[in-house]
């Protein structure tokens, strides 16, 4: 039985989906059966990031209302063996599923798949509790601005309501500008929302370049916050991360992932 | 515990009542106008206290006169008053008139005597029916959401409290670290109506409380961790806060005194009983404890010193 992890975040735009795509591919890199699925009904987006968009014949409103199988709408990922994408309607909206179908649908696929990894819409409506409904854990994605902590605060209250654990990722740190002193460095956002830190990805041209080309930056390799979407990975699989060294990681990931090359 | 608050009659017009009753954490307070007649002063006790019968059983009473000695044999009478409602009155202290003909002139006592009268806590104090409904079974998580559209009063306070905070000059708000800088003597035009649970006593919560969340309680509350921005805590009582204040904290509902203590204190807005403040904009918290309380029409904050002013330290 896999596990299944929401990303969610309360405001819009602070890398959600580009988050679960990247964790999803970091994930399916270490050999892991992943599942990624789009659950903003009615503006999906992670069929675009993971360059899939174009090979869409059902979404997950079909599956609900018994119009094909699940198998028939999961979507192979075109570079790695063990990732799937189950894209959200286009057409439809947050009502055309419940909580109920959310959560039959993700716990069937955590029978067959390591991960599930759900992209919640932004917003705390009727979209946030069907994504979050199947979820065991959660990953709250925050940036370092007042108005994305303030919504994540909001988030983890409701999170902690429906009994979900949640870990926080710190979204687009740029070094300079905490040292400058004009933005909230990655502490003053654990401090305020009392989570445990999976990961603070910097900001990365990278990754606005590799997401605007539909490949996950971690698949393009050497980018820093590919390095850490790698590591926050490596964190959720319980595998040791290397400590700073930043020489050392390629060479320890490389011996990582040749260990978890066979299912686990 | 007596803290079962009975809030006084409304101020109304210039007139004051020849006797207000009013609950306070030791006991029931009964303040008597000394110029007004023996009988107008019984009449009104009776009145109040005939109102619910048999609350007041067994509780203490502080007599305070304003303006002046009493008319003559009116404490003979009160004496009497007191042992057929069985009452104990423990404490008789005058009070110089000077204060309250200060604060008639003042703009704000003006709001005070328009005020609505404050929600009747004695008779409010059984939770409605529909309200019981709604509190969660599992009395230990007590987190209650505010019934829809009783926020409509705080939204009409903002208004005013942003005009008249932005007129007052820079000495009057300037920081919270001078006990003198007072934030504008603002009131809600009446305690929001508050179905408080009716469970007397300090309740003790583990924070942090988040963005959202509405944290009440009737009686004393303390809060270990942050109150992050976004959130309120109400109390009928004190509130005292073991990490960042950062969100709304209302205490003295339905009472007349009351103080919020915090390590740190860098409120949205603070309120106490029907006074209202908030931060000045350019104000920098200060990295010490701090407590708000009111003192007239105001709330003060000072750095916290370790004890508790005198007068707040009757209200626990």
């Amino acid at each position: 039985m896999g596990r299944a992890i929401v990303i969610t975040s309360g405001k819009g735009g602070v890398g959600k989906t580009t988050t679960t795509a990247n964790l999803g591919a970091a994930l399916a890199q270490l050999g892991k059966s992943v599942v990624l699925v789009d659950a903003d009904i009615g503006l999906r987006n992670l069929d675009v990031v993971m360059g899939l968009e174009n090979r869409i014949v059902y979404h997950c409103v079909d599956v609900v209302n018994n119009k094909c199988t699940l198998q028939k709408a999961l979507i192979k990922d075109r570079r790695l063996e063990n990732l799937w994408l189950l894209p959200a309607s286009q057409t439809d909206d947050k009502d055309a599923v419940t909580a109920e179908d959310m959560k039959n649908l993700v716990f069937e696929l955590k029978q067959l798949h390591d991960f599930v990894i759900i992209d919640c819409p932004a917003g705390i409506e009727q979209g946030f509790k069907n994504a979050i409904a199947g979820a065991d854990e959660a990953i709250v994605v925050a940036t370092p601005e007042v108005s994305s902590i303030r919504d994540a605060d909001r988030v983890v209250g409701l999170l902690a309501a429906a009994e979900i654990p949640a870990q926080l990722v710190v979204n687009r740190i740029s070094a300079n500008l905490v040292k400058k002193g004009d933005m909230l460095s990655q502490n003053d956002v654990i401090e305020i929302l009392a989570l445990d830190l999976l990961g603070a990805i910097p900001m990365d041209d990278q990754v606005i370049a590799t997401t605007n080309k539909g490949v996950p930056a971690v698949l393009e390799g050497k980018s820093v916050a590919a390095k850490m979407y790698i590591q926050i990975a490596m964190k959720l699989c319980g595998m040791e991360v290397p400590a700073k060294e930043a020489g050392s990681l390629w060479s320890r990931l490389g011996r990582a992932l040749g260990l978890t090359a066979e299912p686990a | 515990m007596d803290s079962a608050a009975l809030t006084a009659e409304p101020l109304l017009a210039e007139a004051p009542p020849a006797a207000l009753l009013r609950g306070t954490a030791r006991g029931l307070e009964v303040i008597v106008d000394g110029t007004a007649a023996l009988a107008e002063i019984t009449g009104a006790i009776e009145k109040r206290l005939d109102e619910a019968p048999g609350f007041f059983k067994g509780s203490d009473v502080r007599l305070r006169v304003d303006n002046g000695p009493l008319p003559a044999g009116c404490l003979a009478c009160l004496d009497e008053l007191a042992v057929r409602y069985d009452l104990r009155i423990v404490e008789v202290t005058a009070h110089k008139p000077e204060k309250s003909d200060k604060k008639a002139k003042s703009p704000a006592h003006l709001a005070d005597a328009d005020a609505v009268p404050e929600p009747n806590l004695a008779a409010g104090s059984a939770p409605s029916p529909a309200f019981e409904d709604e509190a969660p079974t599992n009395s230990n998580a007590k987190i209650i959401p505010l019934p829809a559209g009783d926020l409509a009063e705080p939204v009409l306070l903002a208004d005013a409290d942003l005009t008249v905070v932005e007129d007052v000059p820079a000495e009057a708000g300037e920081s919270f670290e001078d006990p003198t800088n007072t934030a504008a003597p603002l009131q809600l035009a009446a305690t929001p109506e508050i179905p408080l649970r009716n469970e007397p006593g300090t309740r003790v919560v583990i924070g942090p409380v988040r963005s959202g969340v509405i944290l009440e309680h009737f009686g004393h509350l303390i809060i270990f961790g942050d109150i992050n921005p976004g959130a309120e805590v109400r109390a009928s009582g004190n509130i005292v806060v073991l990490g960042r204040l950062r969100g709304t904290a209302h205490a003295g509902i339905g009472q007349d005194v009351g103080f919020i203590l915090a390590l740190r204190l860098e409120p949205q807005q603070l309120r106490i009983g029907r006074r209202v403040a908030r931060a000045a904009d350019s104000d920098t918290p200060a990295s010490e404890p701090e407590l708000a309380y009111s003192t007239g029409d105001s709330i003060i904050v000072e750095r916290y010193q370790g004890k508790l002013p005198r007068n707040l330290a009757t209200s626990i």
